[in-house]
């Protein structure tokens, strides 16, 4: 629903169907008649934002509540800003056309950490104060979750509440509190150190943080009661756990345009670098009757011809085959795709290929991630060349003649021989197929290598490794472009600079606040895009503030150092990670969960694969 | 095999969502709605449906068509029109299912009515007027190969500028299809170019007729 003052602009920019809301399956409520208005911001561009599954479930089940209205919002585009701010429009959200600035809760998902500056510049354009403490009454409560929430300390300064682990049930457990305090006129303080009593909830404001002259963090003292550390929130029963039965189908195309169904929470595998895989175990899986009703109640209400099995490695899925048959008994008379999006080299069958191909056929991608055995080992990616082999050639056998291989570069103890192995790895590919006596007839191949710049993060056991420098990292960069020997394969890259500021805010501290602050005031914004990040610029941002960006990005942390985020509690322990990172140092990889449990710490969630029994090990 | 023509509404939010767009919110409607529709027989077998003339962004239309091929001929047209409505956005109401009587290439002109926003209406209504009973209303228009000088004062026979309260309004039917086609948007380039007036307008298409100015059915 928008007004004439919106319309107005509408005139004057691209794509006008992202500001307009009143998509299918939006939901409408009477304004007047509900206690708490919550604005779900997404900060990026509404073709990003309304991709995310997240939003689509959080949504739904905020509006599930009839008290609650949640709305979404998303960051406008250049040309549109510039309308908004021309014209005293201030940031509003797409169902009721409202400004956010009049609502209770004001909600960011935190995915990226580039999207840091497109917060301030949301929150600036709806004219809500930035900085917590500049914000007084109860209502105009900013809070975030999300991945990124698990560090949130670059973002301390500018949030009321983080929400740590899985939303469905803390948010809104933390709505009613508000609802309640709220009734009450209690203050915004009463109501922030009541709310981080609940498990979950994470308020910055709540904790002291001294620093050593060194600039490292001397200690974290939880102030009022608050908890340390603050123990994430997962929900267990996958089965039972809320999942919308419709979703907004936006007029205009996204991202990913088609209906997406969890099939899984967490990972097996347990690679190294992988954030997610250390943030969201347990390991759960949902059943297949769960399933399959909600990808049918999902195509009845929205009409998608799509279905996409998603999570962190859908293959990994004990009963996948089973799935979908099942779904096949009724996609494939109502025309409707199945496409999985993340593919196992090492579990792609022969079975599986036919399956997802019968209806419709989409690109195959691969991550063998690094290109030599000794370095897979290093970062526990339990695949190998005879695997990435067996696959490839299943592949081709099938007819596909286009096969894109994900690896990373930078990552720890890799020489420039791991990097040549990326190229000989494409080429065993090329090679494989013209070996291959099935392969399609007069067609060629073509093998993207892509390779993306290593990011340690938080919460992994590389958590103290230091980050290639830019220079190190172009370096290689080169190298692999140079070991390539034919237009079969086709190398592409990340540019380093952004890697670098991923780096830096991902490892951050309470100091990278001020950084953003001014980033902000000096018009940074929208730096995931290409068109707008400007690297002199935040270097200049950097400087002018006192802070070497390379003291987070580049430097190498001792184990007992304390971490900025270490009153964060995601269930996997310190010791665990620190025996990992030794692990990886001495090349021995770590058995996936479902072979072997290694004492992670995630079983005190007391569920999921760590209370499963093991398949025999005999 | 039967063909139908669906006529809708875009109006609302709808407006704001291009001809590709629309396609495939019609595309996404049918399949929810599981409308049995006739799938085109070649390698790579996809729906069928056309829109006799698309509308351009921004613009809202109260009688717009959409032509398609059911496989069924037995669904009414009571039941097309019920399905398509719980399957298609608030925006885009569906009010009628008729057999096609007139080929879309028979379309040749449009009748829009454009609400000029304006605090002067009265004076505004009569520098309008005088500008279109000029010699010549030259504006740039867009085409295949890059902009030409088109003189607006041929087509303009049908149109009337009337002074309401709230602003001034502008009823006017102009040439459409595939052979001539005078986007109304290029009357409010000419106010701006003439009068230096850039004035927000909101324009709807009312209705699409044939040569003999018969309404298209």
């Amino acid at each position: 629903m928008i007004n004439k003052r919106i319309e107005k602009l509408l005139a004057n920019v691209q794509k006008p169907g992202r500001y307009v809301g009143g998509e299918l399956n939006c939901v409408m409520k009477n304004a007047d008649e509900v206690d708490v208005r919550f604005a779900f911001c997404f900060p990026d561009i509404y073709e990003v934002g309304m991709s995310h599954l997240g939003l689509k479930i959080l949504y739904s089940q905020l509006n599930t509540v009839p008290y609650i209205w949640c709305e979404r919002v998303f960051a406008p585009w250049s040309d549109m800003e510039e309308e908004m701010r021309k014209n005293a429009v201030p940031l509003y959200a797409l169902e009721s056309g409202d400004s956010i600035s009049g609502f209770d809760m004001i909600g960011f998902t935190l995915q990226y950490e580039l999207s840091y500056t497109n917060i301030l510049n949301m929150l600036d354009l709806a004219g809500i104060p930035l900085k917590s403490r500049d914000r007084h009454s109860l209502s105009q409560l900013v809070v975030a979750g999300g991945p990124c929430a698990c560090n949130p300390e670059p973002l301390a300064d500018f949030f009321d509440l983080f929400f740590i682990g899985e939303g469905e049930e803390v948010d809104l457990e933390v709505i009613e509190l508000y609802r309640k305090y709220k009734k009450q006129n209690r203050s915004k303080e009463e109501f922030l150190i009541a709310a981080a009593q609940i498990q979950g909830v994470y308020v910055p404001s709540l904790y002291e943080i001294s620093y050593n002259e060194d600039h490292t963090v001397k200690a974290i003292i939880p102030k009022h009661g608050a908890p340390t550390p603050v123990k994430k929130r997962v929900m267990m029963d996958l089965d039972k756990s809320y999942f919308p039965d419709k979703f907004v189908v936006p007029y205009i195309e996204i991202v990913h345009d088609r209906t997406v169904a969890e099939v899984l929470r967490g990972c097996i595998r347990g690679c190294r670098f992988c954030q997610a895989g250390f943030l969201y175990r347990p390991f759960r899986e949902k059943s297949v009757d769960v399933i399959d009703k909600q990808c049918h109640d999902l195509c009845d209400h929205t009409g998608y011809d799509e279905i996409s099995l998603s999570s962190l490695s859908t293959s990994d899925h004990s009963e996948l085959n089973e799935l979908i048959d099942r779904l096949h008994t009724w996609t494939e008379a109502e025309n409707t795709g199945i496409s999985l999006p993340s593919l196992r080299v090492d579990n792609f069958s022969t079975e599986l290929m036919s399956k997802i191909k019968s209806v419709r056929r989409s690109g195959l991608t691969f991550a063998p991630e690094a290109g030599t055995q000794r370095l897979r080992d290093v970062i526990n990616k339990n695949v190998t060349e005879e695997d990435l082999m067996k696959t490839v050639n299943t592949a081709f056998k099938g007819g596909w003649t286009t096969i894109k291989l994900y690896f990373m570069i930078g990552l720890p103890t890799e020489t420039l021989e791991d990097i040549a192995g990326i190229a000989e790895l494409g080429q065993k590919v090329v090679d494989a197929y013209y070996e291959n006596p099935d392969k399609p007839k007069g067609k060629s191949v073509k093998v993207t290598v892509s390779a993306s710049s290593f990011v340690p993060k938080p919460f992994t056991p590389f958590q103290w490794e230091p980050q290639d420098t830019m220079e190190v990292l172009r370096k290689k960069q080169r190298h692999l472009v140079a070991s390539v020997r034919t237009r079969k394969v086709e190398p592409n890259w990340h540019e380093a600079d952004t890697s670098f500021m991923e780096a830096v805010f991902a490892r951050g501290d309470r100091r990278l606040c001020d950084v953003l602050l001014e980033a902000h005031e000096s018009g940074c914004k929208m730096d995931g895009w290409q068109d707008f990040f400007s690297f002199s610029k935040w270097m200049e941002i950097f400087k002018k503030c006192g802070i070497d960006p390379a003291f987070y990005a580049n430097r190498r942390r001792s184990f007992d150092e304390v971490l900025p985020w270490d009153h964060i509690d995601y269930g996997i322990k310190k010791s665990f990670l620190i025996e990992e990172c030794k692990k990886a140092y001495s090349d021995t990889a770590t058995p996936n969960c479902r072979e072997q449990c290694s004492s992670c710490g995630a079983a005190c969630f007391k569920g999921g694969i760590c209370y499963e029994e093991r398949q025999s090990m005999v | 095999m039967k063909n139908v023509r669906v006529w809708f509404k875009k109006i609302g939010t709808a407006r704001y969502i291009s001809h590709l767009d629309l396609n495939r919110c019609m595309l996404r409607a049918i399949h929810k709605a599981k409308i049995p529709l006739w799938y085109t027989q070649g390698y790579n077998p996809h729906a069928f449906i056309t829109f006799p003339l698309p509308l351009s962004l921004g613009i809202s239309g109260e009688r717009e068509s959409m032509d398609m091929k059911l496989d069924d001929d037995l669904i009414t047209r009571e039941e097309l029109i019920e399905k398509l409505n719980a399957a298609l956005p608030d925006d885009i109401p569906v009010f009628d299912v008729t057999e096609p009587v007139m080929k879309p290439g028979q379309i040749a002109f449009a009748s829009f009515v454009m609400k000029v926003d304006t605090d002067n209406p009265e004076v505004t209504a009569a520098e309008i007027s005088e500008l279109f009973s000029r010699e010549k209303v030259v504006v740039p228009k867009r085409t295949k190969n890059g902009f030409i000088d088109l003189d607006l004062k041929p087509y303009l026979d049908r149109t009337e500028v009337i002074s309401r309260s709230g602003g001034v309004e502008i009823n006017t039917i102009l040439p459409a299809g595939s052979t001539m086609n005078v986007n109304p948007s290029l009357l409010c380039d000419a106010i701006k170019k003439y009068l230096q007036l850039d004035l927000y307008t909101d324009i709807q298409r009312m209705n699409i007729y044939d040569a003999d100015f018969k309404i298209f059915e």
